[in-house]
């Protein structure tokens, strides 16, 4: 038996799938592919299959990984993506598949591109971009944050790992934050503080571009 | 694709996964490569409507036909039929992401006449003239199928061709000569004269309707040589007629995630109150041997491990444990799990237990209809009840603890006592738990009764019936209530406020139109949903529009009246339905196709159970 891990894309129409759709697409998928994997015991019994890191609903990705196990030692991992993306809906491509060397415990911080507009164009893009640079440097930047014990108060600044701004006319940037099973922070968390500062609906179009360990190094 | 305009609104609604496509198994065209664009649309959420089984095959059906790309709508939650109305987003089909108004045909299924306001609400987000007479040239041609056409009246004004009976073969024809006339450059009016031609096309806009000064109709007058009688059009061969092997997947979930095979068509049974029992006779079955082939390309095509065998009452399959046994060779090995609904408490066997309690063990659920024998009698529900209380023995011994009753309330004939005798037939199911000798031990039965409200249909021998007045089945949902002693059984009823609506629309006639255009207007849809659905407001429409709802609801027919559906021939001989109400008055019931044929008149379409050897 093999621990395997496949990273995939998710994007266009299956940004809308929810964390919970997506596990069902992907169980059918894995039934559908006919991959040998181990299925959990007992009366249920279904694919076993876990993801790493959950995608929030309406973002895309482009490092998105799932892990399950493959009965026979022998498999061809190189042929999983292409049994598998046969068997997906266009949305979701499957790239790549290794024996998993990470633990999801690993994982430390996530890389987001982000787009932002302003839904009544009342804020030109560069404008827009100008705001966010002034946002980004006021001392303290809070907002109310659900935890498990309830809502608590946290100042985002200390969580910004990186924000490079890569074109202003478009307001598009990069930004990395602290991800991962004990602290989890959700980029709309800081584009909503944001919009609030600057009194605008706006529409942010965010991809997962990457998802790291300790020191900056690519999960897998 | 979805248009790239409405990623900005997704976020803003509920289950956005509902308005994007892309699943597995949609099937995607160049536009400039069909001669016929086809927006199939299902007037209820993608949920539901991705759930019907008709919509799969039609699509997969129209789909295989290289000149026709068939697309799905389906009607927008309020939610985001605001953010479309503000945003001027016009009703899209999900392959495409193109305005229905781009469309040759836009075709409405019929399920239930609570979506009729969703039909012309759809016209309209898709820019659409909602009536058929402001609807000019060859394009934008509307047609409805499913059973509300068989009595279509109430929405004839925005329908321009109706399909009777089984689509398989008409629409296809439908669209055959509107290619023809598309090509040879005829008018609409004169493409729809030709339908009118096509055996099961009814065009409405052809007949004209005269009434009499106690509002019942007059006359049915066909115009420009359309036919008298329109026809309903049967798959005779379910063997050969077209089933697809593979479906949509979708992405999210919906009502019934998982593959369907039909097993067979029509119910030899004969409820007397029940629609689907006499529109869709005679009873037509696929053998094993294709249900079994159907249902595994549909399994392995769609990644499903979940077979739901459909039909209106799967243990009259004459094959069912042969079925069974055949499928379960390939299922069990596969793990695909197989659910067999709408069983019949007679058709229960301990044979028929075995092979479906080694795969899922979930509830059961029976419809007794009527809590006394006579009144299940007078209905023709053949459901005895030491058979009833003998099979949920045999379940609890199995290990069942909960089972579910359905019943309906305000029949024909019935008295307080019928009424009473629904409590009554829960509470024996209870005793039955406590006596059955293997109960699951430690255990407490939990029996659930639910009682609907009755609503006359046509086409059956209860289309002359009045509906009980709100306030009667309220006096009755109450007695059922008071009537029950015992906290192991919980009670259920559905709002009779819908059901009145659904009988003023199911044997209403055309001036009901004017009614749901109001409707309409008054931003009234959704009138199936509890979220949505007000009486209040219909009755002020119904007011406005100087139309007395209790006259279509509430009013005992006479045999003799001309019914708004006369011209439309369903195989079903009036003089039968007559006989079959006058022998529910004494309280007889009928034998059963299998056991003898009645001579309802479905035996001039030659074949099923017709000819089977008795
Ligand atoms: S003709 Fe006879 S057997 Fe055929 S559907 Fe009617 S009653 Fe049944």
């Amino acid at each position: 038996m093999k621990n395997v891990r496949v990273f995939f894309e998710k994007h266009g129409s299956c940004k809308y799938i929810s964390h919970l759709d997506t596990n069902r697409v992907m169980l059918r998928a894995i039934g559908k592919s006919r991959l040998n994997i181990w299925y959990t015991e007992g009366f249920n019994r279904h694919a076993y299959i876990t993801f790493a890191l959950p995608l929030s609903l309406g973002f895309a990705s482009t490092c998105e990984s799932m892990d399950f196990r493959i009965l026979d030692d022998d498999e061809d991992l190189s042929s999983v993506p292409e049994r598998l993306n046969a068997c997906l809906p266009e949305g979701i491509r499957v790239y790549r598949c290794i024996e998993s060397v990470h633990k999801p415990a690993d994982i430390e911080s996530a890389e987001y591109d982000i787009t932002l507009e302003d839904t009544s164009d009342n804020i030109s893009a560069k404008e827009l971009s100008d705001k966010l640079n002034a946002f980004l440097e006021l001392p303290e930047i809070l907002v109310d944050k659900k935890t498990k014990k309830g809502m608590k108060q946290v100042d985002l600044k200390q969580y910004i790992l990186d924000f490079r701004m890569k074109d202003p006319e478009k307001t598009s940037f990069t930004l990395t934050l602290p991800a991962g099973a004990t602290l989890n922070i959700n980029p709309n968390l800081l584009i909503n503080a944001f919009a609030e500062y600057v009194s605008a609906e706006l529409y942010a179009d965010i991809t997962r571009t990457g998802v790291y360990i300790k020191g900056g190094e690519d999960f897998a | 694709m979805y248009p790239k305009e409405i990623e900005k609104l997704l976020l803003k609604v509920q289950k956005p996964g509902r308005y994007v496509g892309g699943e597995l198994g949609e099937v995607i065209k160049d536009k400039r490569d069909v001669d016929v664009r086809f927006a199939f649309c299902f007037p209820d959420t993608y949920e539901i409507g991705m759930s019907h089984l008709g919509i799969k095959i039609l699509y997969s059906l129209f789909n295989e036909k290289p000149y026709i790309w068939c697309e799905r709508v389906f009607a927008p939650w309020i939610d985001m039929e605001a953010q479309m109305r503000e945003h001027d987003i016009p009703l899209y089909a999900l392959e495409s992401g193109d305005p229905i108004s781009d469309f040759d045909f836009i075709g409405f299924t019929l399920q239930y006449e609570l979506s009729y306001t969703n039909v012309v609400n759809m016209l309209d987000l898709g820019g659409i003239p909602l009536l058929s007479k402001d609807r000019h040239g060859l394009e934008h041609i509307v047609v409805a199928g499913g059973p509300c056409a068989c009595d279509p009246e109430p929405i004839a004004d925005f329908i321009d061709i109706f399909f009777l009976g089984d689509g398989e073969e008409v629409d296809l024809e439908v669209i055959e000569l509107y290619r023809e006339c598309k090509r040879e450059g005829r008018s609409r009016a004169e493409f729809l004269r030709l339908a009118a031609n096509i055996k099961g096309v009814y065009v409405p806009s052809l007949y004209d309707i005269s009434y009499n000064e106690d509002g019942t109709i007059n006359a049915i007058t066909p115009l420009d040589g359309a036919p008298e009688v329109i026809e309903k059009r049967v798959m005779m061969d379910m063997d050969e007629s077209f089933y697809p092997d593979n479906f949509v997947v979708p992405n999210i979930e919906i009502v019934h995630d998982r593959a369907v095979e039909e097993i067979f068509r029509g119910c030899i049974r004969g409820c007397r109150f029940c629609q689907a029992g006499f529109l869709y006779r005679p009873v037509r079955e696929k053998s094993v041997e294709c249900i079994s082939r159907q249902c595994h390309a549909l399994c392995r095509n769609t990644g499903y491990d979940e077979v739901s065998l459909s039909s209106l009452s799967s243990s009259d399959y004459s094959q069912v444990v042969p079925l069974l046994k055949e499928l379960n060779s390939w299922a069990k090995p596969e793990n695909v799990s197989l659910s067999l609904p709408s069983l019949r408490v007679d058709g229960f066997t301990d044979d028929i237990l075995d092979e479906i309690k080694t795969v899922r063990k979930s509830g059961l659920t029976f419809a007794p209809e009527a809590g006394s024998q006579r009144l299940r009698d007078a209905i023709n529900k053949n459901v005895r009840e030491d058979e009833l209380i003998n099979t949920c023995r045999v379940a609890f011994e199995g290990g069942y603890t909960t089972v579910k009753l359905y019943f309906m309330i305000g029949l024909p004939t019935e008295t307080m006592d019928d009424v009473a005798d629904i409590a009554n037939l829960g509470r024996k199911v209870v005793d039955t738990f406590y006596s059955a000798e293997n109960r699951p031990k430690g255990k407490s039965p939990r029996v659930t009764v639910s009682a609907s409200s009755f609503v006359p249909k046509p086409f059956t021998p209860f289309q002359w019936e009045p509906q009980d007045s709100m306030d009667t089945l309220r006096e009755k949902q109450r007695h059922i209530k008071e009537s029950i002693t015992t906290k192991k059984i919980t009670f259920n009823y559905h709002d009779s406020d819908t059901s009145f609506l659904e009988a003023v629309f199911a044997r209403g006639d055309r001036r009901l139109g004017k009614a749901v255009l109001e409707a309409h207007k008054r931003g009234m849809r959704f009138d199936g949903w509890s979220d949505c659905f007000s009486l209040q407001n219909w009755l002020e429409v119904f007011e406005d529009c100087g139309i007395d709802p209790t006259f279509y609801a509430n009013r005992r027919r006479s045999f003799d009246e001309i019914l708004p559906w006369d011209h439309l021939d369903y195989g079903i001989k009036k003089s039968f339905l007559k006989r079959e109400c006058e022998r529910a008055y004494n309280s007889e019931t009928s034998p059963n196709c299998r056991e003898k044929c009645l001579g309802c008149g479905a035996a001039k379409y030659g074949g099923g159970v017709c000819f089977e050897k008795r």
